[in-house]
């Protein structure tokens, strides 16, 4: 039904406008991804020089601001706990039985030697405050007919001066992002695929990202399973929790 | 007195072959030890001259929260240039310094480095920054030789560098190795890329801000400035006080055994003199010498020695020490991954102090050693000596 | 004629006994010296390698194309086989497994939150096998400012300028925060058994120094390595044995082209270090020269008197009817003896105390302050195979030499002259 909804709404916003506004795709891509919380369970693939390693972990998150991670494996990783609370993240590693916060420029370090940072990870302020975006035009890519999303940043403390955004047009997907340096060098790509329907919303399941200045495959993430709205216990994001 | 000196001096040269052996080898001693210890107060120098061309100048500001050994204080470690330099500055005997930490990706690697904004037109330091000085759409960069060796990058390449500004947004662009210059100061050029100050002050948007201050002259009183920590130039080379330390310590070992050597023939002459010239000996004593004035006529004779082979080390000695001090000694100590600065050519350097100590010191054994063997006359049986007889 | 010629000199001691000990001195002096040149001029070497090159060094082929960033992700892998292997094909060396790493030290307070925390430089050292040696190669023990060295799994040292920015004392337990071989995030806990000075401020700032085996645990680097480093089998660095080892060892990779494949380096190969080997090798000659050529002057002289002491008994004997050519060769003759005995003796001598001097040192760490580990704190000697022979050139050569010369005398001077000289 919402599916239906949104198809109709793009159909009329489409008809009448002939071009959505960017600020309004940017808002349907929320709608459409976003929800109250979620659970998920999720691999990462890491294209090492000398090898690939997969990580999988479950996350129970709240909007953006709230998000604990414990991580199923391998082996070495499990039990490794990762706790964000709005700007603040802590990770708890059970072989030390010590929490410790990640902060300034560790935040810079790569998570679990992939090609994103946990800056990258933490930055939750919605695109719409922090960049003033616009339509440059439409494109297809895989087939799909998208929309092409130039956002610009409009405060001087986010990371990436500008944002290249292509939604899929009907889904409200967003099938690829690029990051850029103020210079205009690109930085980092995002690309999505297998965008499936779950509970009635549009997902990607797989992103694969890349530093674009760094040789090699990128880091390739999945959701194997996901659940909107559920019921979560308020006492997962806090810091005691780590511990158990 | 005089008379003691003529003899002495006649005995020697009378002697031929036997004494100027002795005296070359003490003229070895004197050379070989100024030379040696030269070459230290040399590389002392050099060390210290190199550090203050390439890297120090003549003193040091840093920002407080800057720690060379820590790129990740760089991010608090910059303020603006205190108004008080200023004309300092403006006359180009201060240079503002920034340090900004950043990522290269030569041949998509990923490498951390530390970025140095420095003013072209600056001539404190050796580097070759007029090459930053040119116009061109990348940004122009300086790098030192190993580290050009490192990341494999040569003039002419293009690298990117990636950096944020201060307020965190990422930038990335490309630069142009203008230059490779080489330098002994190994903490100079590792990891360092060296651009344009203007430039990197704009790129990470702290225009006018700096996290060092190099003054040229080492000689001025420095007042404390708030914010900054003085750092004079005697702090910043304590480390090569160290090693030269070190090295001292080892050498004066070989100089020990050295003189020992030398010592070695000059004992032996003075055993044999005096056992031949025993008759010389009575005839002295009956001519009505006392015995210490003959034991000081043979001291004499013997210490003698040691002024005839500071002539004869002056002789050759003054024109190779000369050669050394302008050609200098190749010697490349290689301390230099731990941040060393150390030349590969050292110059020795001969202070008026080491040479009067070194002549002082040669003379001093020599005449104790000769003094040694003729205490035995004193010994001697007067009558028993004129007759020859062996006692 | 020989054993008359002995008998002569055992029986006059003065003939045998002074001249013997004065060229013995001399040699001893001389192979000393040159055994201490060496030690000493070859410390800067030796100090490399104990730090950073080791006389051999294995490294996989894409590791050391990066040396310079010690890029674990490219460490060697199965390194307890390698090290089977490289003992089988090179018995004598030493091998130690070495991990270098970064990352921070965190220390906690009582409620586990951070109290300090440094960035950190880290060594993994084989120190608990008991195979490498590494506690004694580095002299740890005198660097130690305060509590013990790593005795047991677990334990770390780090440098005592660190310890007091950290506020941590002996006993006190730390979070190292690294990152794997893969780039994980790593945490691991260590105890601090004690602290040490390394005398370099780039070290002294923020170094761990760690067993190995807990820094393949803590950084995911099961039975790998960084670095394989090697030591020659009599603790001296040696050019041409290393480049032979080395280059016996890379032909077996020849053919491959598997980056990961191991790659062996001598000292000599790494960094800078090629070019001071072959300068140390001229400059430890030079010296050496000038003190073969003083001691052969003093030795030389030292004939002369031997010589001219006698001229008395030649006289006699030329006045017995002995040919001058028959006086000058058993003089001769006499000093090759000398010269002999004088060496042999000398030789002894030296290799004895350079031996001393080898094995315990001068220790010169009273003339600064305080000892620390990149500061060579003794001095050592030496021996070379050249200090065998090298005695000769003064001993021998210079004797004989200083003998012929004086005898020349007997020549020129009057059979009544020199039975004069007898008086004297």
């Amino acid at each position: 039904m919402k599916l239906f909804i949104t198809i109709l709404l793009t159909g009329i916003t489409t008809l009448s406008f002939g071009q959505p506004g960017a600020d309004e795709i940017l808002e349907k891509v929320d709608r459409n991804m976003s929800s109250e919380n979620r659970i998920f369970e999720s691999s990462m693939t890491i294209h090492g020089k000398r090898n690939s390693r997969t990580i999988t972990s479950k996350t129970y998150s709240v909007g953006d601001k709230k998000a604990f991670t414990e991580y199923l494996s391998p082996p070495r990783e499990q039990g490794t706990k990762m706790l964000k609370l709005e700007n603040q993240l802590w990770i708890y590693s059970p072989s030390t039985d010590r929490t410790i916060q990640i902060a300034g420029h560790m935040l810079r370090q790569s998570v679990m030697g992939s090609d994103l940072s946990y800056e990258d990870m933490m930055d939750d302020r919605k695109l719409t405050d922090t960049y003033n975006a616009v339509v440059v035009g439409s494109e297809e890519m895989s087939g799909r007919k998208t929309w092409k999303l130039e956002l610009k940043a409009k405060v001087d403390n986010v990371a990436y001066a500008s944002r290249k955004l292509w939604v899929d047009s009907e889904r409200f997907v967003p099938l690829r992002e690029e990051l850029y340096a103020k210079s205009g060098q690109l930085l980092k790509r995002s690309t999505m695929s297998d965008v499936v329907q779950i509970e009635g919303r549009w997902f990607p399941k797989t992103v694969v990202y890349k530093d674009m200045l760094k040789q090699g495959d990128g880091t390739e993430f999945k959701i194997i399973e996901i659940q909107f709205n559920q019921e979560l216990p308020e006492y997962i994001f806090s810091k005691a929790a780590l511990k158990r | 007195m005089k008379t003691a000196l003529k003899l002495a001096y006649r005995n020697l040269i009378g002697a031929g072959l036997r004494t100027w052996l002795n005296v070359i080898v003490l003229s070895f001693s004197f050379v070989v030890i100024i030379w040696m210890k030269g070459v230290l107060v040399g590389w002392d120098h050099q060390a210290k001259t190199d550090m203050a061309n390439w890297e120090i100048g003549g003193g040091q500001y840093w920002h407080e929260n800057y720690d060379p050994f820590d790129p990740f204080t760089f991010t608090e470690s910059h303020t603006a240039v205190p108004e008080e330099f200023k004309t300092e500055i403006a006359a180009g005997n201060m240079e503002p310094m920034l340090v900004v930490q950043g990522t290269i990706y030569p041949q998509g690697r990923m490498q951390p480095v530390i970025i140095r904004g420095i003013n072209p037109g600056q001539n404190i330091f050796k580097l070759p920054t007029q090459k930053l000085d040119t116009l061109t759409e990348a940004i122009p960069a300086i790098i030192g030789s190993v580290a050009a060796r490192n990341l494999r990058v040569q003039t002419g390449d293009y690298v990117t560098i990636r950096w944020r500004d201060t307020n965190g947004m990422f930038d990335a662009a490309e630069i142009i190795i203008t230059g490779v210059f080489s330098c002994n100061v190994p903490a100079v050029e590792a990891g360092k890329v060296y651009i344009p100050l203007e430039k990197l002050q704009s790129m990470v948007q702290l225009e006018g801000e700096a996290t060092i201050l190099t003054f040229r002259d080492s000689e001025k009183e420095r007042p404390a400035i708030e914010n900054w920590t003085l750092k004079p130039q005697s702090e910043l080379t304590k480390s090569i006080d160290e090693i030269i330390q070190t090295k001292t310590a080892g050498q004066s070992v070989f100089y020990g055994i050295l003189l020992l050597l030398a010592m070695l023939a000059i004992f032996d002459t003075q055993v044999l003199s005096i056992f031949r010239r025993q008759k010389e000996i009575g005839t002295y004593v009956a001519l009505g010498y006392t015995r210490r004035e003959v034991v000081g006529l043979f001291t004499v004779e013997g210490a003698m020695h040691s002024i005839l082979a500071a002539l004869v080390a002056a002789a050759y000695g003054i024109p190779f020490l000369a050669w050394q001090a302008k050609a200098g000694w190749t010697m490349p100590m290689d301390v230099s991954e731990y941040g060393m600065a150390v030349a590969q050519t050292l110059y020795p350097v001969y202070s008026t102090g080491l040479i009067v100590s070194t002549v002082f010191i040669v003379v001093l054994t020599t005449t104790i050693v000769s003094y040694w063997p003729s205490r035995k006359i004193a010994k001697m049986n007067p009558t028993e000596a004129l007759r020859g007889r062996l006692q | 004629m020989i054993r008359f010629l002995l008998k002569g000199l055992l029986r006059d001691k003065s003939r045998s006994r002074t001249p013997v000990m004065v060229v013995a001195i001399g040699v001893m002096l001389t192979v000393f010296v040159h055994a201490y040149i060496t030690g000493f001029m070859g410390d800067t070497i030796e100090m490399n390698a104990k730090f950073s090159y080791g006389h051999l060094k294995v490294m996989t082929k894409a590791y050391a194309e990066n040396m310079s960033q010690v890029p674990n992700d490219l460490a060697l892998l199965d390194v307890s086989e390698l090290q089977n292997k490289l003992n089988k094909q090179f018995p004598g060396i030493i091998w130690a497994p070495r991990i270098q790493f970064g990352g921070l030290i965190d220390v906690p307070d009582k409620n586990g939150e951070t109290q300090a925390q440094g960035p950190a430089i880290g060594m993994g050292l084989d120190m608990l096998s008991g195979k490498s040696r590494e506690n004694e190669r580095l002299e740890i023990q005198k660097s130690l400012v305060r509590g013990n060295l790593i005795r047991e799994p677990g334990e770390a040292l780090i440098s005592e300028q660190f310890s007091q920015k950290l506020q941590v004392n002996p006993g006190d337990e730390v979070t190292l925060i690294s990152s794997t071989m893969d780039g994980s995030m790593a945490m691991y806990n260590f105890r601090i058994a004690g602290t040490v000075s390394f005398g370099a401020e780039s070290l002294d700032r923020g170094t761990i120094i760690t067993d190995i085996e807990d820094v393949r645990q803590a950084l995911n680097m099961y039975d790998a390595a960084g670095e394989l480093i090697g030591f020659l089998p009599d603790g001296f660095y040696d050019d041409e044995e290393a480049l032979k080892i080395t280059q016996n060892f890379n032909a077996g990779y020849a053919d491959s082209s598997d980056e990961f494949d191991p790659v062996m380096k001598s000292l000599s190969q790494q960094g800078n270090m090629g070019q001071y080997v072959s300068l140390l090798k001229v400059w430890s000659a030079y010296i050496s020269l000038i003190f073969v050529v003083a001691m052969a002057l003093v030795l030389w002289n030292a004939g002369l008197l031997g010589g001219l002491r006698r001229y008395g008994e030649f006289g006699v004997r030329l006045a017995m009817g002995e040919e001058k050519k028959h006086v000058y060769r058993t003089l001769i003759y006499e000093s090759v003896f000398i010269g002999i005995a004088g060496t042999v003796v000398g030789t002894a001598f030296g290799l004895f105390f350079a031996a001393l001097l080898q094995k315990y040192g001068i220790d010169i760490s009273g003339m600064m302050e305080g000892a620390s580990m990149m500061m060579p704190s003794v001095i050592r000697a030496r021996i070379t195979p050249a200090d065998y022979y090298l005695g000769l050139i003064p001993g021998l050569m210079a004797t004989v030499i200083g003998s012929m010369l004086a005898g020349v005398g007997i020549y020129k001077r009057k059979t009544s002259q020199l039975f004069k000289e007898m008086e004297a």
